[in-house]
């Protein structure tokens, strides 16, 4: 039992850091990323073509990683999602074709993968770490465990705080709540909006490195199970609620783990997409997210 | 032209299909309802056909026409379930719904075969009933697109407000497009298995969704002519891009991306404008005599009723 409560821990830890990034960029400059899941595992891909050159211990692994996914999501939004804000002209028509360019954006990284690996998974074999097993009350851990929930719960609790508490937090959810209000205020959307998709990024950058250690291996397709997983999370956590991603992600993550546990493992899956759709039908604001007021 | 066809049969075929799944998306879209529910129907219809194929030897006329008919009462059902909820989170709740369906199939044991899927559903279908059953649905989406039906429609989508303040009853426009939603989604499923022959779980997946949702952007979602334009573009790309060879994912990833920032109307969108421009400058020309003031003044003055 208590096992089962561990490896749950973990696998929130990876789901929350993934879902804070998704959530991040979404809440507040407006932008679903569909192409999150893609730049998550081709971080993870790009720290797993540079270690089979060079043996890197684990932190300059995880680093690469996190540069690679904040270069991927800045390019994104370069390349693609600023066109579409600055070309739309209302923000519904831009929801959609923001959903577009991501899903056209998140082809290219999985193409480039599945035709390297073949589409087999990969994981990070030439780095030099190596996983201790230790023992604490009778359970079983690995150093890697240990990492993730540490950096899971870290960065979970820090983004929270620093949303909540810093000027630029302020600054973000006032975009999040009303843009044009936020820009007459001195707000500098543009430049936020690029430093957000970067963040956002890296913490895609920083889950893939992390999952990929805990499993051992990734395979290229993993980026769209994830992507519908985060939405479950930031549904049920409620959209503009840093707090509830943190809860969302670890009932997720344990709502799995006692399926699997109850040896139900095909009905996996069934998990997200039934908590998105009970969520929306019965509380379409999420645990604790605000009733949005919005016309029509 | 005999020997093109037999050798592209298999395309041809999937053309008509997809059609049809990309008009289950964009019938809904156009009522500015963002709903995926068709191609979760798309997967009921498909294993529908399958089990009444398999298990119970229906012929494939009764078949298909359970499938639309469940399709279609299945996704009504669901309409009066969520409709309250619009925008992205509608869009989601319907994807979470055909990813739902694929989970219980896996989960069907005998009825749906399992991970493994149903095989032996061998339709009689040939090419001529997929061309009629595309005309008919085609000739009906028409009726809906022209005159006042089509106008208000439109309102719906642009304005729900206004709509209702002019009486337009806009909950009943919404059901319905999830109803005819979900006889297209069943009727497609349903003709793509019986003409493969096989349904599995995998079937029914994100990329189906995607797909539609890609072919309408791109084509255009105001009308059936995009839907069609872009079922063109994305069945036939492959064969198209054959020249790109493994490079293929990667073009199709880079002209969506920038269909979805260039082309906000899609193919059809940049035609209807590029066209109106074009009347628009011809008119100018022909209106302003030879020591008229210079084209841009004159631009706008135009300008205004654009």
């Amino acid at each position: 039992m208590a096992q089962h409560i561990l490896n749950a821990v973990a696998l929130g830890s990876v789901y929350l850091v993934f879902a804070l990034g998704m959530a991040l960029a979404w809440s507040t400059i407006g932008i679903l990323n569909f192409a999150h899941g893609a730049t998550f595992m081709f971080s993870a891909f790009t720290a797993h073509v540079i270690t089979q050159q060079v043996a890197l211990p684990m932190p300059a692994v995880v680093l690469i990683a996190v540069a690679a996914g904040a270069l991927i999501a800045t390019l994104t939004q370069v390349l693609a999602f600023g066109p579409i804000m600055r070309r739309a002209t209302e923000h519904r028509a831009a929801e959609l074709r923001i959903l577009i360019g991501g899903i056209g954006v998140a082809a290219i990284p999985l193409a480039i993968a599945e035709r390297v690996t073949a589409s087999a998974p990969f994981g990070f074999r030439g780095s030099t770490y190596q996983a201790q097993v230790f023992e604490v009350f009778g359970l079983r851990m690995t150093t890697t465990v240990l990492v993730i929930v540490v950096a899971g719960i870290g960065i979970g609790v820090g983004v929270w705080r620093w949303l909540a508490t810093s000027r630029q937090g302020l600054a973000l959810r006032a975009i999040g709540v009303d843009s044009e209000t936020a820009s007459l205020m001195g707000v500098d959307r543009a430049t936020l909006a690029l430093g957000t998709m970067a963040t956002s990024g890296a913490l895609a950058g920083l889950a893939g490195a992390l999952l990929t250690f805990q499993l051992g291996a990734i395979a290229p397709a993993s980026g769209d199970q994830l992507l519908i997983k985060a939405f479950a999370i930031v549904v049920l956590g409620g959209l503009g609620s840093m707090g509830g991603v943190i809860v969302g992600a670890f009932v997720l993550a344990g709502a799995e783990t006692f399926v699997l546990a109850m040896n139900q493992g095909t009905w996996v899956d069934a998990v997200s997409f039934g908590l998105i759709f009970l969520v929306l039908l019965l509380r379409p604001q999420g645990l604790f997210g605000r009733k949005e007021v919005r016309r029509t | 032209m005999i020997d093109w066809y037999f050798s592209h049969i298999v395309l041809i075929q999937s053309t008509f299909t997809t059609l049809l799944l990309a008009l289950s998306v964009q019938v809904p879209l156009r009522a500015g309802v963002f709903s995926f529910a068709g191609v979760g129907c798309y997967g009921i219809g498909g294993y529908l056909a399958a089990i009444g194929m398999v298990h119970y030897g229906l012929s494939t006329a009764t078949a298909i026409l359970l499938a639309a008919v469940a399709g279609g009462a299945v996704a009504y059902a669901l309409g009066l379930l969520i409709q309250r909820l619009t925008g992205l989170y509608l869009a989601m709740a319907t994807v979470a719904f055909t990813l739902i369906i694929s989970v219980l199939v896996v989960n069907g044991g005998d009825l749906t075969g399992g991970a493994s899927g149903l095989f032996g559903a061998l339709g009689m279908l040939d090419t001529g009933h997929l061309l009629a059953v595309v005309v008919v649905v085609v000739a009906a989406l028409t009726f809906t697109e022209l005159g006042p039906l089509g106008r208000r429609i439109e309102a719906v989508r642009e304005d729900p407000e206004l709509a209702s303040a002019m009486g337009i009853d806009v909950a009943r426009y919404r059901r319905a497009t999830f109803a005819v939603s979900g006889m297209l989604g069943g009727l497609s499923g349903s003709m793509t298995v019986l003409l493969r022959s096989t349904v599995t779980p995998d079937d029914i997946n994100f990329h189906l969704v995607v797909l539609a949702l890609t072919i309408i952007i791109v084509g255009g979602s105001r009308s059936w002519i995009g839907a069609l334009i872009g079922t063109v573009i994305f069945v036939w790309m492959p064969e198209v891009l054959a020249f790109v060879g493994e490079w293929e994912d990667v073009v199709y990833g880079v002209l969506v991306a920038a269909a979805a920032v260039y082309l906000p109307g899609g193919v059809t969108g940049a035609a209807v404008d590029g066209y109106r421009k074009y009347r628009r400058k011809r008119r100018e020309a022909a209106a302003s005599p030879p020591d008229a003031p210079p084209p841009q003044q004159a631009a706008a003055a135009v300008g205004g009723d654009s």
